[in-house]
């Protein structure tokens, strides 16, 4: 028993000398990872990464608040040896950036933030244009000719998602418009049912949203029978057998995997990450039994158009006062959206 | 058009309303038997996460109800120990009942994030069973408290324990069947946000809500008829912001988000008078027998 024990320790031991072909992999959340929503997707791409690369190992903390709480779990993770660090939610870009200046031996990728050095990079889906196809959809879908979207907190890169959903929706039915309640937080589960009823109340037949987990909209939609539109994670499908339409996922494996084998390789390059539908880090879900074959064309269609390029936000464009916004031939790009602060014509609603 | 208007808000106040109804009548038990219980948001909490983990394994919404109601017992009851048999500050063990729920809640809900259940059926009017059975749980609780011996019993000791006392009633045993009942409706006030409104789990889902009740109790003047009109006001307030978003108002989002604050401010300016009044008199204080 006590030889066996020895030989373990000697093992562990000799570990680190074998650390160029394996490496461990720490992730923090800030909710859980079954919320169908934002952490799912997160957590689906670091599983993906383990199965791709054969001696990663992944340790992963669920809630983990965005305050100096996140310094404690994400050094404890240093301590058990890791040696690649994902932040993912945007409040805990300055704890991981300060201990990144700590531990220059180890490497931290950022999600959504802006912070750069040299074992420090971040990195985000261009979700704008991605959710143009979504648009569609909901334009071919609908019968009241009103869409309902819940945004949580209403920033610029959640208008632009909402006015590249409306711009696709338009471009297929004319008539539709978009209806937007804003709950003010991106986790309130029983005012995002209750936005949710609001926009049924108001002729909403098709339901989409911008808040960490879809899973409370979704759930409502479906028990009403209206339709429903799900983001972040394309898992959400499976809360709405009967009525669900498509949705938009992120599909953070294939960047996670190429982080890794860079960090493996001692070959980490930080940079601001910025991809989309054409890159592979979005996905666009499995379509809903009620979707007919001529409408799956026209989305898939739509999303190939943005995977290739096309960007929705391109004039003439007007918003919702009657401003000219976009001359003829001018364009706004992926970098401009985090000042928007207007929405297009045909959303029902006020950014400001 | 104001009419469909009117009935949506009407509605959505109702559903926004029941679960702070239950929650609001379960603080107002205890508080007239002399028990302020700050840790309501936390009972609320192991409701909602009991009650789903519950109807998730069983497949039963209504067994989740039960599971829930019983949870909030429980809790109550060990809160009731440490204030009334260990006669501790009830403030300071409500805050940290508070804390304990934040904490029980996750670890009983954990494994059921991202459960699918079946949640309460809508009956009549959409609307599902605790919604329907909220009115009614408030006529029944006035009734107990106001028109039998047990309630002017509760009362008594809610004004005067020791005055209680000396008349043959046993205030430390009325005192945690108070805190029972009080439990299983703060339980159930939870599973109604769990089960019927949102059909998830999350932690720290209840927002707030267990605080409102107690503000809801003040407003209510410790009468379970007046929480009626009360959770519907605050359930409004929700409801309102939401609604008038919906229909396109011409208002900003961000003045929107603020309207049941403002609304929770101008209850308290205009109806903080008649506190003191109504209170019972021994509210928050221990029972230490009599020499």
């Amino acid at each position: 028993m006590r030889l066996r024990l020895l030989v373990c320790l000697l093992v562990l031991a000799a570990l680190p000398a074998a650390a160029q072909t394996t490496l461990k992999v720490g992730a923090i959340y800030v909710g859980s990872v079954h919320d169908y929503g934002y952490n799912e997707a997160m957590h689906d791409g670091l599983m993906a990464m383990k199965k791709a690369i054969p001696g990663v190992t992944v340790l992963e903390a669920e809630n983990v608040p965005e305050t100096a709480e996140s310094t404690r779990i994400m050094e404890g993770m240093i301590q058990q040896g890791a040696k690649l660090i994902f932040a993912t939610s945007f409040g805990h870009q300055q704890f991981a950036f300060d201990l990144a200046k700590q531990h220059p031996d180890v490497d931290f990728e950022h999600a959504g933030g802006w912070m750069q050095a040299p074992n420090f990079g971040n990195f985000f889906a261009a979700t704008q244009a991605a959710w143009y196809p979504m648009g569609v959809a909901a334009g071919k879908m609908t019968k009241s000719n009103t869409l309902g979207f819940v945004a949580g907190v209403p920033i610029g890169f959640v208008i632009g998602n909402i006015n590249a959903f409306a711009l696709g929706a338009r471009s297929v039915n004319p008539k539709a418009e978009v209806r937007v309640v804003v709950t003010g937080g991106w986790s309130d589960k029983a005012k995002e049912a209750a936005a949710a009823n609001a926009l049924i109340d108001q002729g909403a037949d098709v339901i989409t949203m911008h808040v960490d987990s879809p899973a409370t909209v979704i759930q409502t939609a479906e028990s009403h029978g209206v339709y429903s539109i799900g983001f972040q994670s394309i898992e959400a499908h499976k809360l709405a057998p009967k009525y669900w339409i498509t949705g938009l996922g992120f599909t953070w494996g294939p960047f996670m995997t190429a982080t890794a084998k860079s960090v493996m390789a001692g070959a980490f390059k930080p940079g601001m990450v910025r991809e989309g539908l054409g890159e592979g880090m979005m996905a666009i879900a499995p379509f809903g039994p009620a979707v007919p074959a001529a409408t799956k064309t026209l989305v898939t269609a739509a999303a190939d158009k943005v995977g290739k390029g096309f960007n929705p936000f391109t004039g003439p464009l007007t918003d919702n006062t009657g401003v000219v916004r976009l001359k003829e031939g001018e364009s706004l790009g992926g970098d401009k959206m985090g000042g928007l602060d207007w929405y297009v014509e045909g959303v029902i609603g006020k950014a400001k | 058009m104001i009419t469909p208007f009117a009935t949506a808000i009407l509605t959505s106040s109702i559903l926004s309303g029941t679960s702070l109804l239950y929650a609001t009548l379960g603080e107002l038990v205890g508080e007239r038997a002399g028990i302020v219980n700050l840790g309501v948001e936390g009972v609320m909490l192991i409701g909602a996460a009991t009650g789903f983990a519950a109807a998730s394994a069983t497949g039963d919404p209504y067994l989740g109800v039960i599971a829930a109601g019983l949870a909030g017992t429980a809790v109550n009851l060990m809160f009731g120990f440490v204030v009334i048999s260990r006669r501790a500050n009830q403030l300071a063990a409500g805050l940290t009942l508070m804390f304990f729920g934040f904490g029980a809640s996750a670890l009983i809900g954990r494994p059921f994030v991202g459960e699918i259940v079946t949640g309460l059926p809508r009956l009549i009017g959409g609307f599902d069973a605790l919604v329907w059975l909220a009115v009614p749980t408030a006529c029944l609780l006035w009734f107990l408290l106001f028109r039998t011996r047990w309630g002017l019993g509760l009362r008594a000791v809610g004004e005067d324990p020791a005055v209680a006392f000396a008349s043959g009633r046993r205030p430390e045993w009325l005192r945690y069947q108070a805190l029972s009942i009080g439990g299983a409706l703060g339980g159930i006030g939870g599973a109604h946000l769990s089960l019927a409104l949102t059909l998830s789990w999350d932690e720290g889902m209840t927002a707030g809500r267990g605080f409102i009740a107690i503000a809801l109790v003040i407003f209510a003047r410790w009468n379970p008829l007046w929480a009626v009109p009360g959770a519907l006001v605050f359930g409004a307030a929700e409801a309102l912001q939401l609604q008038l978003q919906a229909r396109g108002a011409d208002v900003s989002p961000f003045v929107m988000t603020m309207i049941p604050y403002l609304l929770t401010l101008l209850i308290l300016v205009f109806w903080g008078w008649n506190r003191r009044s109504a209170a019972p008199a021994a509210l928050g204080r221990g029972f230490f027998g009599v020499e």
